[in-house]
């Protein structure tokens, strides 16, 4: 039984990494703008969309290029749809993002049908090591490599540049920075397009596990806000915790009471919000308070 | 002479407005006429619109499309309105039946892919006493216990399928494992195949109920891989049962251990793709293949030539249970359920597959042939998967009892 259970805990350690990095874009997003973006996972979807078309003729860089187109998408969308919403009644980008979701999933299935597409992984990453109890895949560690390279980067870039320190200083007092002459139109559509493209990269890569359907931003948005919340709205290091200890939660519920697996997760969030309303390392944030 | 008119004709602006109102109800009242003359029939479709079940939702809708056509999109002289609302759960399903049944007065209801879904509905059709055509789900109480006056069902019951598909399954080993969605259609054909299993000197080493839409069974594999199972046997469909075979290609479970499932849809086999599908399945129809009879073959072409691909087993459904609603309305010259359901308790249907097909007027299950399908070890075609490797039961004669007597199955219908 020891070994099972160890077994269950990195195998949800490992999906763990796959929620943070499905919950990266929605955070920035939050974090950054404060935004509540209910499409973010018509973006992940996209992201495998758009792999699917261009690995046919372009291989290996449609991993790279799928997710810069969307966000690409991302940028159209907040320079158009997004924009006119600021400072306004935040309900009314709540809906803004609600119908950007049910019109690009209509448009995903318009364009690619309705039915499911294959996507396997890379020949170069099939297979699975094992070590005593434990099982992991091949292509879930190089996941679990391009999550922690992704957090890594974003927090060199936010904590060490002159860029990102505009982003931390916008998120927090928009007026001030504006009038120190800075034009923050321009860096809330760059966050709001490194939001949606992260969200492109996850589902890139959740294509070989999951399945390719219209309808996958299901499979994404909900994690993605349990996730968030609990570790704690626009916080990094939260999303990190908080996505291993759903995958754990999800693991080992599956070993003794598989139907509640997806029941888990909602509970820990219950669990953590009525401990710590902020979630595990949200900040008091003046704007939202 | 002082005139205020400049047309010439004695007409002023006023006059001219009220001729052309005039002229104008004289020109529309023949199509007001036609209109009522003519009224829509409308049929009610519950398919799924998201989820788990969503491809399958819309190959359906499809499918019935396609029955409409056949009929010119007309019955009676009467235009034919299919009216798709989703069906999402059981509660939302029944929400979305009493609309159709209550504010769009239906003439029948078709549809349903989750058991659970079909049996929240049941009772309403069977209140309101309007035509269900339960297409899509298999759990055995459908046409069993819970059966239902106003019910009549397409698909197959998880009772007669386990059945088929054991004679090959034994033959790989003693020791199965079950994975199972934790609903109606799921525990149903955990219990009917156990029995089958138990009884023939087979062991369960492993039951799992997952939640319906699990995305990831990495850790129900984990189980799996350590049970050493001779067989594995889902109760998955849907987007569930893409992610289970894809998760197992993942973990080099692939065709290590025998794999099936009480009932099949291509479609989610063709979405897992050549390198990770396998299993041995019940199937209630195949678009090509020597089974195939005249009118569904004449069905498959049509499909193909409107969607630029072949149907998969749903759009054969509700092609069929919209042919046969459409065909008691035509035969009986009404929308009266009371008559459909009578016609349909007595029809038999000729030409849709290797024998004729009726639904049986003690428990209104479609009594019919299925194939034992088996997916091909080579995949070389997008679509084609599966080599056909027998009919159930083998002999036409048998078709009445391998659907079970009317002392097995339970169901009495409520005066």
């Amino acid at each position: 039984m020891t070994e099972l259970i160890i077994s269950q805990v990195v195998n949800g350690l490992v999906l763990g990494f796959l929620y943070v990095l499905i919950a990266i874009g929605l955070s920035i997003i939050f974090g950054m703008l404060g935004i509540v973006n209910f499409a973010h996972g018509v973006y992940f979807a996209l992201g495998a969309y758009f792999a699917l078309t261009l690995r046919d003729s372009l291989g290996p860089w449609a991993i790279v290029l799928a997710p810069l187109g969307v966000g690409v998408v991302g940028v159209i969308i907040e320079m158009t749809l997004m924009r006119p919403l600021y400072g306004k009644e935040p309900l009314l980008g709540l809906f803004m993002t609600f119908g950007i979701a049910l019109f690009i999933e209509e448009l995903i299935r318009t364009i690619w049908g309705a039915a499911g597409h294959p996507f396997n992984p890379p020949a170069w990453l099939s297979g699975f090591i094992v070590w005593g109890p434990v099982l992991v895949t091949k292509y879930r560690l190089f996941v679990l490599v391009v999550t922690v390279l992704i957090l890594v980067a974003l927090w060199l870039f936010l904590q060490g540049t002159r860029y990102g320190r505009i982003i931390r200083a916008g998120s927090r007092d928009p007026e001030m920075v504006s009038m120190l002459g800075i034009n923050l139109k321009r860096v809330f559509t760059a966050v709001f397009g490194l939001g949606t493209a992260v969200a492109g990269i996850a589902g890139v890569l959740a294509a070989p596990l999951w399945s390719v359907v219209p309808s996958m931003s299901e499979a994404a948005i909900m994690p993605a806000f349990v996730v968030v919340t609990i570790g704690g709205l626009g916080s990094f290091g939260g999303a990190v915790i908080s996505g291993l200890l759903v995958g754990v939660s999800v693991a080992l519920s599956i070993q003794f009471w598989p139907a509640a697996s997806t029941a888990v997760m909602y509970a820990l969030m219950i669990l953590i919000l009525l401990v710590r309303p902020r979630g595990l390392l949200g900040e008091s944030w003046e704007r939202f308070e | 002479m002082k005139t205020n008119d400049k047309s010439g004709f004695g007409i002023n602006r006023r006059t001219l407005l009220a001729g052309a109102a005039f002229g104008a109800t004289q020109l529309a009242a023949p199509f007001v006429i036609t209109a009522r003359a003519a009224e829509a029939i409308k049929i009610g479709l519950l398919l799924p619109k998201s989820g788990p079940y969503a491809v399958q939702g819309e190959i359906g809708h499809n499918g019935a499309q396609i029955a409409i056509d056949d009929f010119g999109g007309k019955v009676l002289d009467r235009p034919i309105d299919l009216i798709w609302l989703d069906e999402s759960s059981p509660q939302s399903t029944q929400q979305n039946m009493r609309k159709l049944i209550e504010e769009e007065k239906v003439a029948a209801v078709q549809g349903g892919v989750s058991s659970g879904d079909v049996l929240a509905i049941m009772p309403v059709a069977e209140r309101a006493k309007t035509l269900l055509m339960a297409s899509g789900p298999n759990a055995t109480e459908i046409t069993g216990k819970n059966c239902s006056k106003y019910t009549f069902r397409v698909d197959l019951p998880n009772k007669v399928t386990v059945n088929s598909v054991y004679p090959l399954l034994k033959e790989r080993g003693k020791k199965w494992y079950f994975v199972v969605a934790s609903y109606a259609w799921g525990i149903d054909a955990y219990n009917q195949m156990k029995d089958v299993v138990v009884k023939g000197g087979g062991t369960v080493v492993g039951y799992d109920q997952a939640p319906l839409g699990t995305t990831d069974y990495s850790s129900y594999l984990l189980k799996v891989r350590q049970a050493k199972p001779d067989v594995v046997y889902v109760g998955l469909g849907g987007t569930d049962l893409t992610n289970f075979l894809k998760q197992m290609k993942e973990i080099g479970l692939t065709k290590q251990m025998a794999l099936s499932a009480p009932i099949v849809n291509d479609t989610d086999l063709w979405a897992a793709g050549p390198d990770a599908a396998f299993g041995i399945y019940p199937k209630i129809w195949n678009y090509t293949g020597a089974h195939l009879a005249k009118r569904s073959a004449d069905f498959a072409a049509a499909y193909t030539k409107k969607h630029g691909g072949p149907p998969e087993a749903e759009g054969w459904q509700d092609w069929f249970g919209m042919t046969s609603i459409l065909t008691a309305i035509k035969e009986t010259k009404s929308t009266d359920s009371a008559k459909l359901v009578g016609f349909l308790e007595e029809h038999k249907f000729e030409g849709y597959k290797d024998t004729p097909i009726f639904f049986r007027n003690f428990d209104h299950q479609l009594v019919q042939p299925l194939l034992v399908a088996q997916v091909k070890d080579k995949i070389t075609d997008k679509y084609d998967y599966f080599d056909i490797k027998s009919e159930y039961p083998k002999d036409a004669s048998a078709l009445n009892e391998a659907y079970g007597s009317q002392a097995d199955i339970g169901c009495t219908f409520k005066a």
